[in-house]
């Protein structure tokens, strides 16, 4: 206790540098990646991407960022071991965060597909085997950490088969295609503003204070989404048929139509990618502050404060601006595959399955589910090629991530024993 | 600090391979535009021209088959693709051959000095017009293949193709109504010929058959697309 009431406010301060440095890391290049397919589909360009990527990334991560975080924090390991040394959980929360911020730069430099969300989890395990004792790591979670490896791509992946069937059959395979495309469009982004607010408001507004019932949350929902859908018809309404272009099918026009909706999705996807991502960087911080906060309470149930959502999303922009317009530019240049259309589908199927996955607090990685939901499209037969070998490499990363962030925390966390102990 | 992207993303997708496929084509059909323009210099008497015409189909037919080998050189067997790979390959092969045929045409002509016979001349004239039709219509078909994709190969624009596939083969049927005229005209002028040349002019024929039997072939490639 007395090592806490000592260094108390050194370790948060090392708390919040090593969480900013965490969420610069994510903001730096997941994010880019995240928010890339819009910008290779030529949607959007890397200026409008980075605008919408720092308002909706903060948004999602102040508004709906606060449930992954607990099970961040509580949900991998079990602390109660060490409740008679509180300073062990800091230091162990102060390793895991170094650790992952460490390798998520290796991985990043290297050019390896690494996911934030389980270079964090793999951290917290390595702190809990040494610091605590393999019992503490709740065996269970981690299994349901590797599931989400198989669930929450193959949840993306079928979302975005089933919108790639239904734009088909609404718009492509019609006799006017770009008439359909207008009238059907703002059903869409009413989906995209419906979805995600409505999971926010479920359950990410509590830490906000916010209480609505289930009644009043769908009509806030509706409202939203409405609103979204008339900005949607606004910007669409005065699309023109292309005769030049493709002949009988106008099908260029039609990808006209769903440019500017590529605009709402890479909204969601932003918002999603803050609600569920930030709790990386932040999680563990929270931990730090509510253990220094209470002297040394490891047990404690306390509300996440609001300033720790903000910095974490403070420094998810930071990472954006400093360095992921670079990596989004790269991105943007190199997807050429991606139609508006088909980039649509596969952003409003990740965006949906990423915040409905933040909602049941299950942490997982917003790439992975991104790839999966390409590869939906690509099984609608809408792809002209996907490289199944990259496929594999992710794969490959996300089962070499968990050991390399353990072995990083052990080493870390036995050197800040050594010079707080 | 300079980070590279990790960019998953941008790994996973490969260049359509649709893409090629119609460069190929636009190439290989490029080398058929000059086979008409050879035969009025074989007409004229004019070697020159023969030659000149003659080099450059061959030309267009190497820029051909680089974008052939290229193409099958560069995917790896790692693909998801919409279309099976094997059809792919083997619809570009069929591509290809239209090319080396105008390619087999234009050297027969090189090395011998063919002298066209009046009798022959409607018939040639009728048959390389079937020929360019039969090939701007395999040519169009392949140019489909992109909206072909948007709907997922089916549908509407599954209908369209179709009756492209039914309009190359009745173009092919045509044409073999045509040789088969021109071969009858040969055999009755027989007599009047070196019998060297005859022997050639049966090949000349033949191969301009091939053209159209390559551009049936490719429709036969692409239905097999949509009936995956």
């Amino acid at each position: 206790m007395e090592i806490i009431a000592t260094y108390g406010t050194a370790m948060v301060i090392l708390a919040v540098i090593f969480g900013l440095y965490m969420t610069w890391g994510i903001g730096a290049n997941d994010l880019a990646n995240a928010m890339g397919t819009s910008v290779g589909a030529g949607a959007i360009t890397v200026k409008q991407a980075i605008c919408i990527a720092i308002i909706f990334e903060f948004m999602g991560a102040v508004l709906a960022g606060g449930h992954v975080t607990s099970t961040i924090r509580k949900g991998i390991i079990d602390p109660s071991g060490i409740a008679a040394n509180p300073e062990i959980l800091v230091y162990g929360m102060l390793a895991s965060l170094l650790a992952a911020a460490l390798w998520l730069m290796i991985a990043s430099t290297r050019g390896w597909p690494v996911s934030t969300t389980h270079s964090i989890i793999g951290a917290l395990i390595g702190f809990a085997l040494v610091g605590i004792g393999p019992e503490a790591v709740k065996w269970s979670k981690v299994g349901s950490v590797v599931a989400s490896w198989v669930i929450s791509p193959a949840i993306g992946g079928t979302i975005a088969f089933l919108l790639v069937m239904s734009t088909r059959k609404l718009i492509f395979d019609t006799d006017q295609p770009l008439r359909n495309a207008k009238k059907y469009a703002p059903a869409y982004i009413f989906m995209v503003g419906f979805m995600i607010s409505l999971v926010t408001l479920f359950k990410g507004l509590k830490h906000l204070n916010v209480d609505l019932t289930v009644l009043q949350s769908f009509a806030v929902a509706s409202i939203i989404g409405a609103m979204a859908a008339a900005l949607g018809w606004y910007f669409i309404r005065n699309i023109k048929e292309d005769i030049g272009t493709n002949r009988e099918t106008h099908f260029a026009s039609v990808e006209k139509v769903f440019s500017p909706m590529m605009l709402f999705t890479a909204c969601a996807m932003a918002f999603a990618h803050g609600s569920n991502d930030v709790a990386n960087g932040i999680g563990p911080l929270a931990a730090v502050v509510s253990i220094v906060g209470s002297g040394g309470e490891v047990m404690q149930e306390s509300d996440l404060p609001v300033w720790i959502l903000l910095l974490g999303g403070g420094g998810i922009v930071l990472g954006l601006i400093t360095l992921g317009y670079r990596v989004m530019l790269t991105v943007g240049k190199k997807i050429t595959e991606l139609t508006p259309s088909r980039g649509f589908c596969a952003e409003l199927a990740a965006a949906t399955t990423v915040v409905l996955a933040s909602r049941t607090g299950l942490p997982v990685s917003t790439t992975h589910i991104l790839v999966g939901s390409v590869l939906g499209v690509g099984l609608a037969r809408g792809i002209g090629a996907l490289d199944l070998r990259v496929v594999g490499n992710i794969i490959i990363s996300w089962v070499v991530t968990l050991p390399a962030g353990a072995v990083m925390a052990m080493l870390i966390f036995f050197t800040l024993k050594g010079i707080f102990g | 600090m300079i980070m590279r992207s990790t960019t998953p993303l941008s790994g996973l997708f490969r260049r359509s391979p649709f893409k090629p496929i119609q460069e190929h084509m636009r190439a290989v059909f490029s080398c058929i535009c000059l086979v008409p323009p050879l035969f009025d210099a074989i007409y004229a008497k004019d070697k020159g021209q023969t030659r000149n015409l003659s080099r450059q189909i061959s030309e267009l037919e190497t820029e051909a088959d680089k974008i052939k080998s290229t193409f099958r050189l560069n995917m790896p067997t790692s693909l998801l693709m919409p279309v099976d790979r094997k059809d792919l390959l083997g619809l570009i092969s069929d591509q290809d051959s239209i090319a080396d045929t105008a390619e087999a045409i234009s050297q027969i002509v090189t090395f011998r000095d063919m002298i066209v016979p009046d009798k022959l001349k409607s018939h040639l004239d009728e048959l390389l017009e079937g020929t360019m039709e039969v090939t701007s219509e395999a040519k169009e078909m392949i140019e489909q293949l992109d909206e072909l994709l948007e709907v997922g190969f089916g549908g509407r624009e599954m209908a369209r193709v179709t009756e492209m596939i039914a309009g190359v083969r009745r173009s092919e049927h045509n044409i073999d109504a045509i040789l088969h005229r021109a071969r009858r005209a040969l055999f009755e002028i027989e007599a009047e010929l070196d019998p060297v040349s005859v022997m050639y002019w049966y090949k000349i024929l033949e191969l301009l058959g091939n053209i159209s039997d390559q551009s049936e072939n490719m429709a036969d490639r692409v239905l097999l697309f949509l009936s995956k």
